[in-house]
């Protein structure tokens, strides 16, 4: 194909970018609050020794703000947060601290649309748990550049951009979320490879997105979680405006993502494009998407597609690349690139394994690839072993086995028309303060919160037997 | 056919025809003014690379005030796109700024930030929005970087200038796009056009204004800020995004031609708030925001 060609058809695919681009208008012009108390030094007196010189802070009882006790705390430390709205913005920049809620639900930080991020975790080790974040103009729960996080039990509620994100992190257990009512993910990981991380016993809806992760992936398990009624449920995806591109290796195995086409979520613009599917692998690679069921979509059930980048800062790097680990390639010189060689990539998907799903009620397809580029069979991508109606193109996992050679060879038959799955009408966006995102319902508490020892991120991921994942049983009342 | 549907059959066609655009726009590149510069920018790539913090701050209010050259005097300068603080006017200093309301998405950030306004055709249009990245100069030890003085101002860019500007320094964009051009480029709708002024990052320790607005400031090289200039601070790069795509021809600002680009800051955050950033993200090394260039909705 043409750059020609590729240049057009990546404005037809950007099109549906455009259509968002005038919605959301989210400039509140309050000042903003702040409810940090006056910085407390370290209280011992009030504070319990814990086994192995563990020290519990207790918020209110020991500090005024749950600032005041992390900023007191040492690594080891456990900061527990009594029952009540918290009017905060925590950073956290200690080490190996547990920073637990006594009650997941009536522990509340509340950002009232002015503060930034619930928590944002700097350090290396932080291990949230049991609390909910609402109403943050970013988002609910944040770690960045962190070796080792976990968050578990956590609730995060209408978020500006996400409900849980982990950035440039390794190391990582997200567990027992629930996220709803954000423009972009519920859940995200972006920007590390390999990601060494695990992503369970999640609730994501009505979000834009229910995961998104762009350049990441690499020992990245998203298993036995919910993805429902988001505009797109499970994207994994490519892009070089950040690094460690592109996407690849996520595990996606025992999920139930159902409902996708969520019409009055807010959506970033990418929840707009990638609305109506279930599972979306928008130009990341050899990813494993295995034993999920998957129903209702507007569009696929389970698609890949190519994610095109305009204006963009790289070029796709070379296959053999893709082993080097993100560590690595951040220290690379810039590519020392002719600028004419610059603007237009277009991320496929490739390498991909698609086997033993259970997929249903899509409007275009339950399992669909597509590209722009006219060879699909050199994209590697296979399906075998899933449960499926309607495939597009049609005998898809003929023409594209996991093992053994090819039983068809028409790719043309059927084919995933990409312009009807672009260009088609979408429900605009809803400012997150104002989307109908329901309140969240009861969420179950950890374990033992009051008497739980502190637990630093310091032994995740947690492991996962893979082989023991069946798919899942059809909810009742779906 | 609804109406939403004929409205996107509509886009469809829009879409087509930009790709037209964009390939014609691409072809006759090179009859632009042979002064003109385009360059991959030194620093430009995938963020992520170095730390930062950043801070989206909507438009706020244009005026023809400019409380640092103008002091006192409304109505006396070009027409200014003002950031940040809602409050500004040619009035204001850091002190009256302070605890003031705010476009910015983190609401410590109190600032004014202004840049000339955009004409086309001699009309003003309106930014669509502004980006503020806080970032160690190029090469400069992340942990050696103090928070701003509070009170700083300053004045980045030449509103004079005729020939193009160093890049490093005052640049047209397309999107999140790592080509910088002295001219404004034919910018595709997915990418539109952005102003981008990088400000000094090495402050002479003393004065928090100088008689030009600059010489108190000065930018590092190869890692290292002059004796002259001896505390490393954060380098501001202040964007300012236009809804303006395609041709270019017609563009101009307020202060002159469009190479006349250039930016204020008047450091009014909440200076603990400041200080926090700067220790938590830029010494810390962390990257605490980045920006999509996936549009947010």
């Amino acid at each position: 194909m043409t750059r020609t060609a590729r240049r057009t058809l990546a404005a037809l695919l950007a099109f549906g970018l455009l259509a968002a681009a005038c919605g959301d208008d989210d400039d509140t012009t309050d000042a903003s609050p702040t409810t940090d108390g006056p910085a407390a030094g370290r209280d011992d007196d009030g504070a319990d020794e814990g086994d192995g010189g563990s020290v519990t802070h207790r918020v209110p009882g020991d500090f005024d703000t749950i600032q005041a006790a992390v900023d007191a705390a040492a690594p080891g430390d456990l900061v527990l947060i009594e029952p009540g709205t918290y009017e905060e913005a925590v950073d956290v920049t200690t080490d190996e601290l547990t920073i637990r809620g006594l009650d997941r639900n009536e522990v509340v930080l509340d950002g009232g649309f002015e503060l930034e991020n619930g928590i944002r975790v700097l350090a290396d080790g932080v291990a949230v748990e049991n609390m909910t974040a609402q109403n943050y103009t970013t988002n609910g729960f944040f770690w960045t550049g962190a070796t080792g996080y976990r968050g578990s039990y956590l609730t995060a509620y209408r978020n500006g951009d996400y409900g849980v994100y982990a950035f440039d992190s390794v190391k990582g257990q997200l567990e027992h979320i629930y996220a709803s009512g954000s423009p972009d993910a519920g859940v995200y990981i972006g920007q590390c490879y390999p990601c060494d991380t695990v992503i369970t016993d999640v609730i994501s809806e009505y979000n834009g997105l229910g995961y998104s992760g762009t350049n990441s992936g690499g020992n990245l398990l998203i298993v036995n979680s919910t993805w429902r009624f988001n505009r797109a449920g499970i994207v994994p995806n490519s892009g070089s405006y950040e690094l460690c591109y592109p996407g690849r290796e996520n595990t996606i195995v025992g999920n139930t993502v159902h409902g996708n086409s969520q019409p009055d979520t807010p959506a970033i613009d990418v929840a707009l494009l990638a609305m109506g599917n279930g599972i979306l692998v928008a130009g990341s690679n050899r990813n494993v998407v295995e034993r999920n069921l998957v129903f209702d979509h507007e569009r696929t059930g389970i698609g890949l597609v190519p994610f095109p980048e305009e204006e963009a800062n790289d070029v796709v790097p070379p296959e053999e690349d893709w082993d080097r680990p993100c560590e690595e390639t951040r220290d690379d010189p810039l590519p020392d690139l002719d600028p004419a060689d610059l603007g237009f990539v277009l991320w496929d998907a490739v390498g991909n394994s698609i086997t033993g799903n259970v997929v249903s009620g899509s409007g275009l397809a339950d399992l669909a690839l597509g590209s722009l580029q006219p060879d699909l069979a050199a994209l590697r991508n296979c399906f075998a072993g899933n449960t499926f109606e309607t495939t597009a193109p049609e005998q898809l996992e003929a023409l594209a086995p996991c093992e053994g050679d090819p039983t068809a060879t028409d790719w043309s038959a059927g084919a995933l028309d990409l312009g009807a799955l672009i260009a088609t009408e979408r429900p605009p966006a809803i400012d997150y303060q104002e989307a109908p995102t329901p309140e969240p319902p009861d969420q179950p508490n950890m374990p033992d919160a009051e008497t739980a020892p502190a637990q630093p991120a310091t032994n995740v991921p947690f492991s996962v037997d893979l082989a023991a994942i069946a798919v899942p049983e059809r909810p009742e009342g779906t | 056919m609804s109406e939403v549907a004929t409205r996107w059959a509509g886009q469809l066609r829009a879409a087509l025809a930009l790709g037209a655009l964009v390939l014609a726009a691409c072809s006759s590149g090179e009859a632009a003014t042979i002064q003109a510069l385009t360059a991959r920018g030194a620093d430009m790539g995938p963020q992520g690379r170095v730390p930062q913090f950043k801070v989206e701050c909507a438009w706020s209010h244009s005026a023809t005030d400019d409380p640092i050259v103008h002091p006192g005097m409304p109505g006396r300068s070009h027409l200014h796109d003002f950031f940040g603080s809602t409050a500004t006017d040619a009035h204001s200093t850091p002190a009256s700024l302070l605890g003031t309301d705010t476009t910015c998405q983190n609401r410590n950030d109190t600032a004014a930030y202004w840049a000339p306004a955009v004409l086309r055709d001699g009309e003003p249009v309106q930014p669509t929005g502004s980006v503020a990245y806080y970032r160690p100069g190029p090469g400069v030890d992340p942990t050696r970087v103090a928070s701003y003085p509070a009170g700083l101002v300053v004045i980045a860019g030449d509103p004079t200038a005729t020939d193009p500007q160093p890049l490093d320094v005052a640049a047209w964009h397309c999107g999140a796009s790592p080509i910088l051009h002295s001219d404004p480029p034919s910018c595709p709708r997915t990418a539109p056009l952005g102003a981008r002024v990088t400000f000094p990052d090495c402050w002479d320790g003393e004065r928090l204004d100088s008689d030009d607005h600059q010489s108190h400031m000065a930018y590092s090289d190869a890692g290292a800020c002059p004796s002259s200039h001896p505390v490393a601070v954060p380098q501001l790069v202040f964007e300012v995004r236009y809804p303006v795509t395609g041709d270019p021809t017609g563009l101009a600002l307020a202060s002159g031609g469009v190479r006349s680009l250039h930016a204020d800051f008047v450091q009014a955050w909440d200076h603990a708030a400041l200080e926090r950033e700067v220790r938590a993200c830029l010494n810390g090394g962390r990257v605490c925001g980045v920006v999509s260039n996936r549009a947010t909705g």
